[in-house]
């Protein structure tokens, strides 16, 4: 038997931050979470479908003012975090630095926000199913939000210590994009939470 | 054979137990004498210390592997699957004699819920993962798969949970509630006690373990395959545990999301099923159905790969109509999330809802023929070589299609209105889940047997159990047909003599005994075999697929040098042309696998994989303590939430030296 060798390995990229597995692994996990979304969105208006009045008869729908405030900071947070991208592909590590610093902040003040909104909900979990649903899709959200700024702020601290590099940054590619996912989610969810109920 | 004229001596490489642990650190291993796929004997040794699992009991927690990883999924599924049939000889032996007292009501109840949700969740689909995970990556020619540490998590996960859910049987705390758990039986008003909870938390915790093995297996076979390997070469077993993963990541979801609810429903009485309060039990039924449908596919898919190997090896022919297969498979994948509402015809939904889904629910018939005629046309006219898998093949074929049949007879609304929960659905769902699952796993077993240990099972023994197993399974399944017809109910913990039924579940206590039987002479001849079998070689069989192109067991790094491949049979190909060819330039020092691009394979980077580490065990025991404290108070998320959190910041972070490179 000969053996050949065809393909010579040593000179590939042993980084490749924006096309590595683990970001396709990342991918994989938004996957499932949105999976996890639809059944829990698909739920609420089986739920809403059975009900004879949704929200129950006294029951106002959520406020819409801090919903509609988070629905923006969320993106803004994106956009920190972008630029954050944009300054580590570029070897610029105080611009990665701030930019995740600065996302973890507006996503704290957008946990504020929800914090305040739930606080004012007009039903508890376990007066109605319609309360149940409203507060089980807010609670999964808020724990995504604050699982993506627990973990983006690990990824600061690490970025202020200066360990990444322009190669070496597969965490803040991996990070962002689950950040993504956690405020591009919130559209759905706010969409149904606090309109759906007003306009069917 | 490859190995006749490789000066690698790798024939008859030690048995199972002691390779994989690497036995001897600082000597050189037998097999690496004179080095491997043109790689030097030196080089060979140290690349092996690089992949080397450290041996002793601590060192355990810490491997990572894939050929580790997925021996162990293996074996635990087999005995889970031990000790569900355990139950169900017991349940048998109940049902032997009208007005029995072996089994109580309550102990029955019991014992019939944790046989059936353990075959499902505990044994059926953890097996095909575990032979997902052990053979995809030797299949696709990578060196480990994508993400190993979190490999070994999701085992341990499985693990634990799986042990929690069966440690509640003796402790009496078992489920009681069927495995398809509906509400309102399983609400707290009327399924008071912890034992519903155990249900839902340790369900959720064991899905969690389906999901990392999933999106493990997609990257990997996305991305880790050989240079040249485009999708279209790709063997049609990958293909399978491609779907299977997919499958696994929107059939789940659906899974944890019902048993969330209930657990909240049953910790912090929100009303999600109670219908006083505007909730629905019908919406557990769509969510557990919306998953347990697909389930049943997600067990057949890998299946059929299986089936299908080993049709192309004892044919020694390419597989006939490879597109067809590839797109029966994707197409039975897709189909399946249709057709759930088919269990609920007796629901009482509308009837343009029944129909959709009784169309819907004959349509599975047509991939499901496709793949059968091209396994038909395989096999025309080729010189069949009947050893012990390709039996259990055939056996798979009788079986699977009569409980095809009786499939279609169930999907049309007026025959299931007629047998819903009646023993005639317990004989097909056993054809379609023992033929589809557990005659394919077994053939897999006698085939796979010789690459993961280096040693043969024994033939004579295989045909015994082989033939045992096809008769008593028919014996003790196919009297619940009739039973079914004459009106006997499921899940009932006795009945009376004057039914008539007597006889015919005396034939299937007795067909069980049988089974049982030959399952034990399988069990006992993968045991004996382990230390006397025959020396295997690299390729027994006269395989075309690459997990028979490096020794038996495979390498530590899998292969000596990555291959790059030319054809779906790379290794028929070597061996015709006496040339094979080779990725070079990866590093012997660290574990490297070469990543290439996702339609056509071509070689883009190389991904630097893990070592041995302990924080994934760690990580995995305080995710179990969160779950089981979710069987008691709702505060275990807050706690465990921030517990798993900093376990899995230790697992992550980057420790020094930092790669420069
Ligand atoms: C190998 C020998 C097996 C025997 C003798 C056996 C026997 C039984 C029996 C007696 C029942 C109870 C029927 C009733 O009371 O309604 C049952 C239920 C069940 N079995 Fe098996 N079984 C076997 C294998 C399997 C396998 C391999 C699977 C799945 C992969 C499986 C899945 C189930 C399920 C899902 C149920 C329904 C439990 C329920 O009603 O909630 N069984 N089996
Ligand atoms: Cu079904």
């Amino acid at each position: 038997m000969e053996h050949r060798i065809e393909v010579d390995a040593a000179e590939l990229s042993r980084f490749a931050p924006h096309d590595h597995p683990l970001w396709w692994g990342i991918l994989g996990a938004v996957a499932i979470e949105a999976a996890v979304v639809a059944n829990l969105l698909t739920s609420y208006f089986y739920l809403a479908a059975q009900a004879e009045a949704w929200p129950p008869d006294g029951v106002d729908p959520p406020a819409l003012l801090w919903p509609t405030l988070v629905l923006f900071v969320l993106p803004l947070s994106s956009l920190t975090m972008w630029w954050a991208g944009k300054g580590s592909d570029a070897g610029r590590r105080r611009q990665l630095a701030l930019g995740v610093t600065a996302s973890v902040g507006l996503a704290s003040l957008a946990l504020v926000f929800r914090s305040i909104q739930i606080a004012e909900f007009d039903i508890r979990w376990d007066e109605h199913a319609y309360g149940s649903i409203l507060w089980a899709v807010t609670g999964f959200h808020y724990t995504h939000v604050v699982s993506a700024i627990v973990g983006t702020a690990v990824v600061a601290v690490l970025a202020w210590r200066g360990y990444f590099t322009p190669e070496r940054q597969l965490g803040v590619v991996v990070d962002t994009l689950y950040w993504y996912f956690v405020a591009g989610v919130f559209l759905p969810i706010y969409l149904v939470l606090y309109w759906a109920p007003r306009l069917l | 054979m490859t190995d006749a004229t490789a000066p690698d001596g790798t024939r008859g490489r030690g048995a199972g137990g002691a390779r994989g642990h690497g036995a001897e650190p600082e000597g050189l291993p037998d097999y690496v004498r004179g080095g491997r796929d043109g790689l030097g004997e030196a080089e060979l040794a140290e690349l092996e210390r690089t992949w080397q699992s450290p041996p002793g009991f601590l060192a355990w927690f810490t491997h990572v592997n894939h050929t580790n990883i997925g021996r162990r999924f293996i074996i635990t599924s087999l005995v889970f699957f031990a000790l569900a049939g355990l139950l169900a000889l017991a349940m048998r032996l109940q049902l032997a004699q009208p007005l029995n007292d072996v089994l109580g009501p309550e102990a029955y109840n019991q014992v019939m819920t944790v046989h059936g949700t353990a075959m499902m969740f505990l044994f059926a689909i953890p097996a095909m993962e575990g032979a997902a995970i052990y053979l995809a990556p030797l299949m696709v020619g990578a060196r480990d798969m994508a993400f190993p540490r979190l490999n070994a998590f999701g085992y341990y996960v499985y693990l634990i949970g799986g042990t929690v859910f069966f440690l509640s049987l003796p402790f009496g705390l078992a489920p009681d509630a069927g495995w398809f758990n509906y509400v309102p039986l399983s609400s707290k008003e009327f399924s008071a006690g912890y034992g519903i909870d155990v249900w839902t938390t340790m369900i959720t915790f064991i899905e969690v373990s389906a999901l990392t093995a999933a999106v493990e297996l997609i990257v990997t076979i996305l991305k880790l395959r050989a240079p040249g390997m485009s999708l279209d070469r790709m063997p049609i077993f990958v293909w399978a545990v491609l779907v299977m993963s997919f499958m696994i990541l929107f059939a789940m979801p659906s899974v944890i999301v019902a048993s969330a609810l209930l657990m909240m429903d049953r910790l912090v009485d929100t009303a999600f099923f109670d219908a006083a309060l505007g909730g629905s039990p019908l919406l557990w039924q769509h969510l557990f159905w919306f998953f347990g449908h697909p389930e049943v596919y997600i067990i057949l898919v890998p299946a059929l790969g299986i089936v299908t190997s080993i049709v192309v090896t004892f044919t020694r022919r390419s597989v006939f109509g490879y597109a067809a297969l590839v797109l029966a498979i994707v197409g039975i994948g897709m189909v399946s999330f249709g057709l759930w509402v088919h269990h609920m015809y007796t629901t009482g939904l509308p009837l343009m809802g029944r129909s959709f889904f009784m169309a819907a629910s004959a349509m599975i018939a047509i991939p499901s023929g496709v793949q059968v005629y091209c396994w038909i046309a395989t096999m025309w006219g080729a010189r069949v070589r009947f050893a012990t898998p390709m039996l259990f093949v055939l056996g798979f074929f009788a079986i699977f299609i009569a409980g095809g049949l009786t499939g279609v007879m169930v999907a049309s609304v007026p025959f299931d209105r007629q047998v819903h929960d009646s023993y005639f659905v317990v004989a097909h769902f056993h054809y379609v889940l023992v033929g589809g699952s557990v005659f394919p796993l077994l053939a897999g077993l006698y085939y796979w047997f010789p690459k993961a240990t280096g040693r043969m099972m024994s033939e004579r023994a295989g045909r015994w159990s082989c033939g045992l197993v096809f008769v008593g399974f028919n014996l003790a399944f196919f009297p619940m047909h009739q039973l079914g017809l004459e009106g006997m109910p499921r899940r009932v913990y006795t009945y009376l003599p004057e039914t008539g039924w007597t006889l015919l579940n005396q034939l299937a206590t007795a067909g069980s005994a049988i089974l049982a039987l030959g399952f034990a002479i399988t069990l006992a001849n993968a045991a004996l075999s382990l230390r006397r079998g025959a020396p295997a070689g690299d390729d027994p069989w006269d395989g075309p697929t690459l997990e028979w192109a490096t020794t038996s067991p495979p390498l530590n790094c899998n292969f000596a040098r990555q291959a790059v491949v030319q054809s779906g049979n790379p290794v028929w190909d070597r061996r015709r042309a006496e040339v094979s060819a080779h990725v070079g330039g990866l590093r012997t020092d660290r574990r490297e696998t070469i990543v290439t691009t996702v339609l056509d394979a071509r070689p883009h980077a190389v991904q630097v994989l893990p070592g041995p580490t302990p924080w994934p065990f760690v990580s995995a025991l305080v995710a179990s303590a969160a779950f089981l404290g979710l069987i008691f108070t709702p505060w275990a998320y807050v706690l465990g939430f921030f517990a798993a959190f900093v376990t899995f910041v230790l697992w992550f972070w980057p420790r020094r030296p930092w790669r420069e490179d």
